[in-house]
Order: structure tokens, then C-alpha cells, then sequence
């Protein structure tokens, strides 16, 4: 009768130590839910600010304005359009298998191109 | 006898009884062991008052967390508004207020100081009126700093707090402020497709106190940024090149009834709304009514051609001025012959468009201009809109200027839906501030003209680019079609000779139409290079043209070269099929 006695007081002080630490980890995981969602509210305002500001730099009337300013490019005219189709073929551009150095020889070759904004280049200074 | 204790008692049993009840007790040992009782009642019971003293003060603490998660709501949270390819027009960012607790300040005077000296903005007098009143609860100042809200929290009066709000910002500026709108300090819209949003159940969603969310779903514009922006640019010029009061323009898909841009200058900044409220910067597209000229022939010849009253090679007489009472309809530049219909059109009669609408009739001319929805308000998601000024008693004179755009007064961008329907195939699509797909706007599309009178229209419009008074729009690879329009302005009821209205619709590509680009110029002046002319093939017509050669490229049209004339590409199925 003694030992039972032990026994169900035992059980008993195990099953409230148990149900408190249970009661202590809920209340632990609730805080921990209510930082990770404080955390998630600041970090979604930051990007909503971010986002804001990175549109504001993005604007196209700042763009055009430091375009101006800062490049050589106009704008694109229609006859500058093509399609894959239009283009021809590039021609061959032979290295003479002789000369001293075939590298060099092959860097010449792709000098700078025209395009619409690059201009040809000038004679060379004399 | 007590103390004979029973052996079923225990040792601690027998001490307390001995202690309390025994006889044989010390009596002073008796009354220390029933002071140590008392004081362990007593300190139980202050135990038991500290303890919950603790509780109410962590519990109190919590209910200050809870109503500040509530007050970020003060104002409402709105979705973000981005354009059709998701760029940002715009989104909300938080920004902190500062408010005050009047029956918690300690001392006013003092608190007023420390304000005022940080923030020399705060009007003193307002604020002491505001500090010392007996409410609970006032603002200072909506939306400060960062770095102010450091500041006033470093003076620590007591009393004075921040709450986070939301605080609407617009990064385009005044881009696209006439579609967008804009909203209230509390972040309610007053205007524009913001004040539509408060419509969609925002405002009830806010009232409910639940639109502090940012979870809400963006909403997608049909407009895109660039080419807005690529339109304001050059209308912006163009108004200050031709000396305008004001310009204005709209970017239209014919197929989808979506405005891709619209602008109308002078306009304002949404993120400075004092300039909003000034009239000169009313949306002309649809807030304003006018008087659209010879750009109202495009539908007049459409409804000639619809009714089998004309074909294209119909000729009509215009060799005599139109005589009606004591008015006379004179051509711009009179040929003295008879026209036909193409001839009408690129030469821009105003005799050959009146006879037309004559021979149509008056009241098939009114059942017309109402199937292409021209003399009702037109609704769009904008709050803003206007009635068309349509004349009470319609007779046959009204019929002959209505022809040619004079007496009838609509929003432009109700004509642009008019014109928009002439060139599509024949149907009225009503335009849209949203996206929308080609099947959704086939689902509320309305057939008003026959598919070939859309052939011919798309005919007229492209030879009149080629050949007619729209060549200063044609730009080179974009198939560009387009009418002008010069209307002579109202003053004091009668037509100002100086006072032009010029308008140029363009559609392009002419032969597979996918836009209509519709440019309005109020007021230009005659300026060097327009050889002294005012008229829309001067100044609306090359802006066209110049918006055009801009904004094709931003919506993916691609440049042909080399095509026929538009008598062999656009009405070639016309002639193998008859």
C-alpha cells in the first residue's frame, strides 16, 4: 500500500514537472512566434522601402536625364531594327597559317565596329 | 489524555497538537508557535499580492504591444498599383507620426519648447492649442523623419509618442499622376484609379479596421511606364515648342480597349497634392469635352460607308459652298468639283463630309453617333468623367457640322473609342484602366460596323498618312494611318479664328491594326518652321509622328520596310474578292 502510495505521488510530481515544462516550451515557442513575426513585419517593411526607393531610381525621367548627361547614345532609329533572318553571314576572316603570330594576328582582325553609336573611326593622327 | 497519543498519530501530529491544545505546554512556547502561524499566513498573503502585482504589470505591458500592432492601421495599408509589366506606380512605405497625450503631458510649456526647437516647422501657437486641450489623444505631425523621430525620443517628455503608418508614395512623380490619381494624408484616394480602389471594397475593408495588411493583392495597370513615359516627354515639348496651354495624348490597344498611355499636361505630383486641386491640370482626356474637328469625319465616312449609302469611289458635290440660313460651310482649301470619298477624306472637306451625313439623314446620323457611343458619358474605372455636350434640337444643321467635328463636344478619349472601332474590325471595345486579355474584351465587345467598312476606313486613314494632310505623322517602317483634326475654340458662343483646338489620331500598323495614338494640342500657336499655320497637320500630326517613332519600339512593334501602297496591301483582298 506504502509503495503505491510512492508510486502515485512519483507519478504524479513526473506528470506536473512534465506538463510544466510543456507550459514552459508553448510559452517560449509563442514568444519566439511573436518575434519572428514582429521580424517579418520589419523586414517586409524594409523591403516595401526598398522596393519604393529602387522604383524611384528607376524612373524613367531620371534615367533620361543621367543619360543626357552621361552617354553618347540617341535613340534607336527604325532602320536600326532586324531580325535574325536579315543578317548575313559573317565573312570569313582568314589568319595566314604562316605569319609569326597567329593570335595577335586574329586580335587585329576584330578591330572596334560601327554601330549606331560608336562612329567609325577617325583616320589615325599623323 | 492528550499526551497519551495513539499510535496511529504521527510525530509532527503530536507536536502540533502538544504545541496548541496541550495543558501541559509552555504557555510562552504556545503563543511562538501561534505568532510563527500568523506570520506565515501574513507572508503567504503578501506573497500572493506581489505576485499578481507582477502579473498586472506584465499583463499591462502586453496590452501596450497589443494596441500598438492595431494603431499601424491608422492608416490604411493599400495596394500597390504597378503598370503592365510590373513596374511600381505605386506602393506604401512606412513612415513614423508623431501624436501626443495631452492629460499625460507633465508640463506643456516645457514640451512645447523642446518641440518647437527640433522641429522649427511646428507652428507654436497651434501646437500649445493642441498640447494644452483635454482631449486624449492629438497629432502633431503626420509622417516625419527617421531622423526627427530620433530626435524627439532622445528629449523624452512624457506624453509624446510615435505611431508607424503607412504613407503612400508615388516614384514616377508626375508621370502617370492623371490615371493614378492620388490619396488623403489618412491614405484614402481622392482621385483617379486610386479613389476607384477605395470603390473595390478598400474603404469598407478600412472601416472594418482590416486594411493593415500589405498581404493585399497588387493591382495590375494596363499602362506602361515607359511608353507613359515616352508620351508625357514629348508632349511636354510639344507644348512648349507650339507655345499650347496645354497638351494631352492617349496610347490605345484597338484590339483590347486597353489605354497603354495617358497623359494630359499640365499635370501635377501625387506626392505633393497641393497642386492637384489647380484647374488648369484637369484631365483632358476625360474630364474634358471638346469640339474634336475633322477627326470626327473618320466616323462620319465610317457611318456613310456602313449604311451602303457610299462606297469608296462615291463622289459628292463640293463645288459650292454649303449655304444653311445664315450660315455657310466653307472648305479649308476649296477644289470647286465634285469629290469622291478618298478625296473627301485626304483632302479634308468639310462640304463633302456634311453631304455625306446628309445623305445618311438626321436621325440615322444621331442612331449612329449613339451605337458609337458618342452622346453618352463615357465610365471608365477613372471617377472623373464628363457628358458628352450634345445640341438639344438636333436638325439638319447640326447633322451638317457634326459631320466635320463642330456642335458636338465628347471626351477624346470617347472619340479614340469611336475611331477605335472604325479601324478593329468594327467593334466599339469600351477602354480599360486594366490589363485585359483579346477574349475578354471580345466578351464585351459590340459589333457596330461591318468588317469591310473597317477595310476602307483602314484604307482612308493610311492614304491620308501617304498622301493627305497626315504625311508629317507617316513614320518610316510603322505603316502609320492618321486624321487630322483643328476645331476653332468657343468664346463668348462664338468661334475664336485664333483659338485652335488640334487634334491627330494615327493608328499603326495601318494594315493589321494594333494601336491608336490620339495627340491633342489646345491653343497652339503658329511658331517658326509652320510656315505661320496653327492647324493640326503643323503641330499635332509630327508630335504624332514623333511619339510614335518613340514609343513602337517600347511596345514591340516591329519596323517593316518596303510594303505596298495602301491600295494594294490593305484593300487587295477587297478587289480579288469582288
Amino acid at each position: 500500500m506504502r509503495y503505491l502510495h510512492i508510486l502515485v505521488i512519483g507519478a504524479l510530481i513526473l506528470a506536473a514537472s512534465f506538463v510544466y515544462k510543456i507550459k514552459f516550451d508553448s510559452t517560449l515557442q509563442a514568444e519566439q512566434v511573436a518575434k519572428l513575426h514582429g521580424e517579418l513585419r520589419r523586414e517586409r517593411n524594409a523591403v516595401a522601402t526598398l522596393r519604393a526607393e529602387w522604383a524611384k531610381l528607376d524612373t524613367p525621367s531620371r534615367i533620361q536625364a543621367l543619360a543626357d548627361r552621361h552617354l553618347d547614345l540617341k535613340p534607336v532609329k527604325p532602320r536600326q531594327f532586324a531580325n535574325f533572318d536579315d543578317l548575313p553571314m559573317r565573312p570569313l576572316e582568314v589568319v595566314p597559317p604562316l605569319s609569326g603570330d597567329p593570335i595577335s594576328a586574329m586580335l587585329r582582325l576584330s578591330a572596334p565596329e560601327t554601330t549606331g553609336s560608336l562612329p567609325a573611326p577617325t583616320a589615325a593622327p599623323r | 489524555m492528550p499526551q497519551a497519543a495513539s499510535p496511529s498519530e504521527t510525530r509532527w501530529q503530536r507536536l502540533v497538537r502538544s504545541l496548541l491544545y496541550g495543558r501541559g505546554v509552555d504557555r510562552r512556547v504556545k503563543a511562538k508557535a501561534r505568532l510563527g502561524l500568523a506570520i506565515v499566513a501574513f507572508a503567504g498573503i503578501y506573497a500572493a499580492i506581489a505576485l499578481r502585482l507582477v502579473i498586472f504589470a506584465e499583463q499591462s505591458e502586453w496590452h501596450g504591444a497589443h494596441r500598438t500592432v492595431s494603431q499601424d492601421a491608422v492608416a490604411t495599408a493599400r495596394p500597390d498599383i504597378l503598370d503592365r509589366k510590373g513596374r511600381i506606380l505605386a506602393t506604401d512605405v512606412k513612415a513614423p507620426s508623431l501624436y501626443a497625450e495631452p492629460r499625460k503631458l507633465i508640463d506643456a510649456d516645457e514640451a512645447e519648447e523642446l518641440l518647437t526647437a527640433t522641429m522649427p516647422d511646428l507652428e507654436s501657437k497651434e501646437l500649445r492649442e493642441r498640447l494644452t486641450s483635454k482631449r486624449g489623444f492629438v497629432w502633431l505631425k503626420r509622417e516625419i523623419t527617421p531622423k526627427q523621430e530620433q530626435e524627439i525620443h532622445r528629449l523624452g517628455i512624457p506624453g509624446i509618442g510615435f505611431l508607424s503608418e503607412n504613407k503612400r508614395v508615388y516614384p514616377n512623380g508626375p508621370t502617370v499622376s492623371q490615371v493614378i490619381g492620388l490619396v488623403n494624408i489618412d491614405n484614402q484616394g481622392i482621385a483617379g484609379m486610386e479613389k476607384w480602389l477605395d470603390g473595390q471594397g478598400l474603404a469598407a475593408l478600412h472601416m472594418a479596421g482590416l486594411a493593415s495588411d500589405r498581404l493585399q493583392r497588387p493591382v495590375q495597370l494596363s499602362l506602361d511606364l515607359r511608353a507613359q513615359y515616352a508620351l508625357r516627354d514629348e508632349l511636354a515639348k510639344a507644348r512648349e515648342k507650339f507655345k499650347a496651354k496645354a497638351s494631352a495624348g492617349v496610347i490605345l490597344n484597338v484590339n483590347t480597349g486597353e489605354i497603354v498611355a495617358l497623359v494630359s499636361e499640365p499635370d501635377y505630383d501625387p506626392n505633393n497634392p497641393r497642386e492637384a486641386n489647380d484647374p488648369s491640370r484637369i484631365n483632358r482626356m476625360t474630364t474634358g469635352v471638346f469640339e474634336m474637328g475633322s477627326t470626327f469625319k473618320v466616323l462620319t465616312v465610317a457611318m456613310a460607308l456602313d449604311s451602303g449609302k457610299a462606297t469608296l469611289r462615291s463622289t459628292f458635290d463640293a463645288s459650292h459652298p454649303l449655304h444653311y440660313g445664315r450660315f455657310a460651310i466653307h472648305d479649308y482649301e476649296p477644289k470647286g468639283r465634285a469629290l469622291s470619298v478618298p478625296e473627301i477624306f485626304t483632302f479634308s472637306s468639310n462640304i463633302g463630309a456634311a453631304r455625306m451625313a446628309l445623305a445618311v439623314g438626321v436621325e440615322g446620323h444621331k442612331a449612329f453617333l449613339k451605337k458609337m457611343g458618342q452622346l453618352d458619358r463615357l465610365r471608365t474605372e477613372l471617377p472623373e468623367s464628363a457628358e458628352p455636350l450634345v445640341p438639344k434640337h438636333w436638325g439638319e444643321l447640326n447633322t451638317v457640322t457634326i459631320a466635320f467635328g463642330h456642335g458636338l463636344s465628347v471626351a477624346p478619349l470617347q472619340a479614340a473609342m469611336g475611331v477605335a472601332a472604325t479601324v478593329n474590325g468594327g467593334l466599339l471595345i469600351r477602354p480599360t484602366f486594366l490589363k485585359r486579355s483579346e477574349a475578354q474584351a471580345m466578351r464585351i465587345a459590340r459589333r457596330v460596323l461591318k468588317a469591310e467598312t473597317s477595310r476602307d476606313m483602314r484604307y482612308l486613314l493610311r492614304l491620308n498618312a501617304e498622301k493627305g494632310t497626315g504625311t508629317f505623322a507617316n513614320v518610316d517602317g510603322y505603316y502609320v494611318g492618321g486624321k487630322t483634326g483643328t476645331a476653332e475654340k468657343v468664346v463668348n458662343g462664338h468661334y475664336a479664328k485664333h483659338k485652335l483646338l488640334t487634334d491627330f489620331m494615327a493608328i499603326l500598323p495601318a494594315d493589321k491594326p494594333k494601336y491608336l495614338v490620339l495627340i491633342l494640342l489646345d491653343e497652339p500657336q503658329a511658331v517658326p518652321g509652320t510656315h505661320g499655320f496653327a492647324t493640326a497637320g503643323w503641330n499635332a500630326g509630327p508630335t504624332a509622328g514623333k511619339v510614335i517613332a518613340r514609343v513602337a519600339p517600347l511596345l514591340d512593334l516591329e519596323p517593316r520596310f518596303a510594303l505596298p501602297k495602301s491600295d494594294q496591301l490593305i484593300l487587295a483582298n477587297a478587289v480579288s474578292s469582288r
